[in-house]
């Protein structure tokens, strides 16, 4: 440590040193002198200082110093060069700073909440089942028992709660009492819960306003705190609004929060509470980390209390059930497909740096030819190769620099509108934190290294074989290029196709209506009853031409169910679906094959055909046994179309029916075809349901508008990807312009010799052109190759358009060898237009 | 001849195991502070001439020791009558001294039992 701080010392007072130092050789000469000694041996006394400086170890900031203004200067004194490397880089670093400051503020930046490090997400697994909720009951348990959390929070999202008489239904969260005090929330008016007021089961009714809602429905009213309001009809006395900053954890953004202990007031019946099994309900559970206490050792404290439970309530715990912990403090949890996901997104980024390195490094290359002279003279008069090569690298590491610094720029900028239009968070800014400027250090050398090592260790060694490598720089352009024309080009297929193709169902005249019978705690044969009766009012009304139910409402978000089997070595998605008789007809899902089911039946199944295709392949499915994803036992008695009600881009999923059972009736959703434009229809329906039971708040939902809504995401990501495509097919049509303009200036004389002998000028176009059509050729090949073998990992996002859609693949082919074609033509016919009198007088 | 403590062309490389001379000027610099000059001729003199240290060896390794703490560096008059640099052994110079010394007399006397009975 010493030796640092006087190494450090040394450093600077390292002039005078300097001057002491040859001070004192100067002395040791005289006395030699004096001594009559020969001066044989003394050698060079520049040199002599030089290795004694070594000594304190500074010489490498003097040489890069040295080198660094040396770089300046030669760049400075080719700005067009400079200026192009600088633009192509800060493209290709600032996309990259860009993907990762969005992954930076989802997945690693904390949500500011009171220590957000310490936030877990905790969820009921088991080797063989998973939920994301836990009833009331094992959560308050959990809270009660763990000494490793010093608090549990819970919260719980319901759909269609009414304020006043609004048309429109609020989002409402109910969350634990502890909820606002754990997360430090400080309110913007009044105050928050408080578990000591509001925890009571017969504490008086408040709730909480958020921020926007507040000034959305109450126009920002000072006096909004004390007032009463009516949710569910109920008066209910407002307590306090929330910040305009606040954050919820698991990203919800209601629009009024309330105490869950109240939930049985608000929802009449509802069982929230006292259920100790979370069938269908239940809460979304949190916890907080106890001082010290890490994630595992708190999951091994809850195993242990799940086991308690399990002797509590043994029919509401699984085998094998434990609860899995994750970090909660974030905007996004990490989940495996979100990984791949994002693993994709950072790979297709970064081949964008890549096309921009490639390309920077083709015109080092030949700038290279052009310094050849230079850096021969500097060999001559004694530097060294690796000296060489550190000067050309220093040059190299100060245009990453450059590009890095535009590139945070330009990712700051492309950042602010990203967030601007994907409607951000308040919180997250596009100010890059230690992490971004972290990763664009790192990136910054990882471009020097891709587009500088090659051509400086070409030049350091004075080979000539540079041609080649140029090739292949331009091959690897051509390649990446070609990957990221596809990939946009299959996305943007399957988002035409997703908005343009039939989706195998009818979904412009229907609506779906969540009449929440189970919230509401309804038993079977009552909620059946209901059913029954909005049915048939349902249908009494003009212009409905059919009504059914179903367990999972077609493009819905809600209680979405999936089975993931494989068959015949395939892993396929199931969406099993629990519905009447008259789903095919009100969706327009036809039958195909064998026969519909008679009401209630148990035991049959109606598979899709893709599910029938995929098991049975070439055999008649009727009357199997054991459809993947059925009970055993049970029989397919019919085969329907293929119908992408869940899940619209994914072309591996299948479908599954059984008839709905008077005991599914309280969670089932109502499907009503109309003739014409449904739009009409909301109040009416609302009203039909409030006419059975005034407690009744059903949600009603349009069908077309959440297609609109499901594509729109498709189409999004398709642009994204295409201008990503963009960016690279343009970086690589400006190394190719370039490496061909170089060319032709480089043979000049050579092409004016032909043509002064008669040469046909597009066969010494075909000349210039040839050496670097086979770069073009192979890169292709590469990229082709490269696509189809990664392409697998986008299949579920490709409905309808397969991995190796060869009209994708023909079209980036055909865009690429156009701007390829182009690009090399335009400086090529430049060689055509020349003085040859002149060229060959030159020199 | 006398055996050369020379730089190689590159970095000084001594012809001898490269902490032997900073164990030598050590070793010199027990007696009393002395400027680089005179640190030179007493190795060469008490080596009965066999040691002849250049300047081009002794002025790095003497800013290598000097960096490590092992000596410091104050301002005195030659016999000359001019301002030079002496060097003095600091304690944590004759520490490192001492260490030096015995492993380099374990060493020899390893290798001469070697010698002599091998």
């Amino acid at each position: 440590m010493h030796e640092l701080l006087r190494r450090f010392q040394f450093f600077l007072t390292r002039s005078r040193r300097a001057r002491e130092l040859a001070d004192e050789i100067d002395f040791h000469r005289e006395m030699a002198d004096q001594s009559g000694k020969s001066r044989a041996g003394f050698g060079n006394e520049l040199r002599l200082r030089e290795q004694a400086r070594e000594a304190w170890g500074w010489t490498w900031i003097d040489r890069l110093g040295q080198d660094l203004s040396y770089a300046t200067r030669t760049l400075r004194r080719s700005p067009g060069f400079s200026a192009t490397a600088i633009l192509v880089l800060a493209v290709g670093i600032g996309v990259n700073i860009t993907a990762f400051s969005l992954f930076n503020m989802m997945v690693l930046q904390y949500i500011p909440v009171r220590d957000a490090a310490s936030i877990i997400r905790l969820q009921r697994r088991s080797p063989d089942a998973s939920t994301n909720t836990i009833s009331y009951a094992s959560m308050k348990f959990y809270g009660d028992h763990a000494r490793t959390l010093s608090a549990v929070m819970g919260t719980l999202g319901v759909g269609g709660t009414h304020l006043e008489n609004d048309p429109q239904s609020v989002a409402t969260e109910y969350a634990t009492e502890n909820y606002f005090t754990e997360l430090g929330t400080q309110p913007m008016l009044g105050r928050m819960f408080d578990v000591s007021r509001d925890g009571g089961a017969d504490a008086t009714p408040v709730a909480v306003v958020s921020y926007s809602f507040w000034q959305k429905r109450f126009g920002a009213d000072p006096n909004l705190v004390g007032k009463v309001i009516h949710v569910n009809q109920k008066p209910v006395m407002v307590i306090g609004v929330l910040p305009e900053a606040f954050v919820a954890l698991g990203r919800q953004h209601p629009d009024l929060w309330l105490p869950i202990r109240q939930i049985g007031y608000f929802i009449e019946g509802n069982t929230t509470i006292s259920d100790t099994a979370s069938n269908g309900g239940g809460v979304e559970m949190w916890g907080r980390l106890a001082p010290g206490v890490t994630a595992k050792v708190a999951e091994q404290e809850l195993k242990s209390l799940t086991n308690e439970l399990r002797e509590q309530h043994p029919k509401d715990i699984w085998d094998n059930e434990y609860i899995r912990s994750d970090p909660g403090g974030h905007d996004q949890m990490m989940q495996p497909d979100m990984l791949i996901a994002m693993s994709a997104i950072g790979g297709l980024v970064f081949l964008i740096l890549a096309v921009a390195c490639a390309n920077l490094g083709g015109l080092l290359l030949a700038r290279g030819v052009m310094r050849e002279h230079e850096i021969s003279i500097r060999v001559a008069i004694g530097a060294g190769r690796g000296r060489i090569f550190r000067q050309l690298f220093t040059e190299s590491l100060l245009l990453s620099t450059l590009g890095s610094v535009v590139g945070l720029a330009l990712g700051y900028v492309t950042l602010r509108i990203v967030m601007a239009i994907g409607n951000a968070p308040l919180w997250m800014t596009a100010t890059p934190d230690w992490r971004v400027i972290v990763f664009t250090l790192g990136i910054g050398f990882v471009a020097a290294a891709l587009f500088g090592l090659a051509p400086a260790m070409q030049m350091a060694r004075q080979r000539q074989r540079r041609t080649l490598v140029r090739q292949i720089l331009l091959g690897a352009q051509i390649a990446a290029s070609c990957l990221l024309l596809i990939v946009a080009g299959l996305l943007v297929r399957a988002a035409q196709h997703a908005l343009y193709a039939y989706p195998g169902f009818g979904y412009e005249q229907v609506v779906a209506v969540e009449l929440g019978l189970s919230d509401h705690g309804y038993k079977a044969a009552d909620a059946r009853g209901v059913m029954e009766q909005f049915r048939n009012r349902a249908l009494a009304l003009p212009g409905v031409k059919s009504v059914s139910f179903s367990s999972m409402q077609p493009l819905g978000h809600n209680r979405v169910a999936t089975i993931s089997n494989t068959i015949n070595g395939h892993l396929v998605r199931i969406f099993p679906f629990t519905v009447s008789p008259e789903f095919f007809s009100t969706m327009d899902v036809p039958l195909m094959r064998g026969r519909n089911f008679h009401p209630g039946e148990e035991h049959a199944v109606i598979i899709s055909d893709s599910l029938a295709r995929k098991q049975w392949p070439g055999e008649d499915p009727i009357g199997k046994q054991d459809a993947s994803g059925s009970a055993s036992g049970d029989i397919v008695v019919g085969v329907v179309a293929n119908a992408r009600l869940m899940d619209m881009q994914d072309g591996d999923t299948v479908e599954l029916y059984h008839a709905a059972k008077e005991a599914d009736m309280a969670d089932l959703v109502v499907l009503v075809k109309t003739a014409g434009a449904p739009d009409g229809l909301t109040p009416t329906l609302r009203s039909i349901a409030q006419g059975l039971d005034p407690k009744l708040f059903p949600e009603v939902r349009l069908l077309k508008a959440e297609f609109t809504h499901e594509t729109q995401s498709a189409g999004n990501i398709a642009r994204i990807i295409s201008l990503l495509g963009l960016v690279a097919v343009s970086l690589a049509a400006l190394g190719i312009l370039g490496l061909v303009a170089y060319s032709v200036s480089q043979r000049t004389k050579e092409i004016a010799i032909r043509l002064a002998l008669g040469a046909n000028p597009v066969q010494v176009l075909a000349a210039i052109l040839r050496q670097f059509s086979w770069p073009v050729v192979v890169g292709m090949v590469v990229g082709i190759a490269a696509t189809a073998a990664l392409s697998q990992i986008l299949r579920r996002i490709l409905y309808g358009v397969s991995n190796l859609d060869p009209a994708s693949y023909a079209g980036a082919i055909a865009v690429l060898l156009l701007i390829c074609l182009v690009a090399g033509v335009l400086p090529a016919r430049r060689a055509l237009k020349l003085d040859i009198a002149r060229a060959l007088h030159q020199e | 001849m006398p055996m050369k403590f020379m730089p190689s062309d590159d970095t000084p490389k001594p012809g001898m195991p490269s902490g032997a001379l900073a164990m030598l000027i050590l070793r010199v610099l027990r007696s009393g502070p002395l400027h680089g000059y005179a640190i030179a001729q007493k190795i060469h003199v008490l080596s009965s001439e066999v040691l002849a240290v250049e300047e081009g060896s002794l002025y790095p390794a003497l800013q290598k020791i000097l960096l490590k703490g092992w000596v410091s560096a104050e301002w005195g008059i030659s016999e000359t009558n001019r301002k030079v640099r002496f060097y003095r052994l600091t304690p944590a110079g004759q520490k490192q001294l001492e260490a030096e010394l015995s492993d380099y007399d374990r060493v020899t006397h390893a290798i001469q039992a070697v010698l002599r009975t091998a």
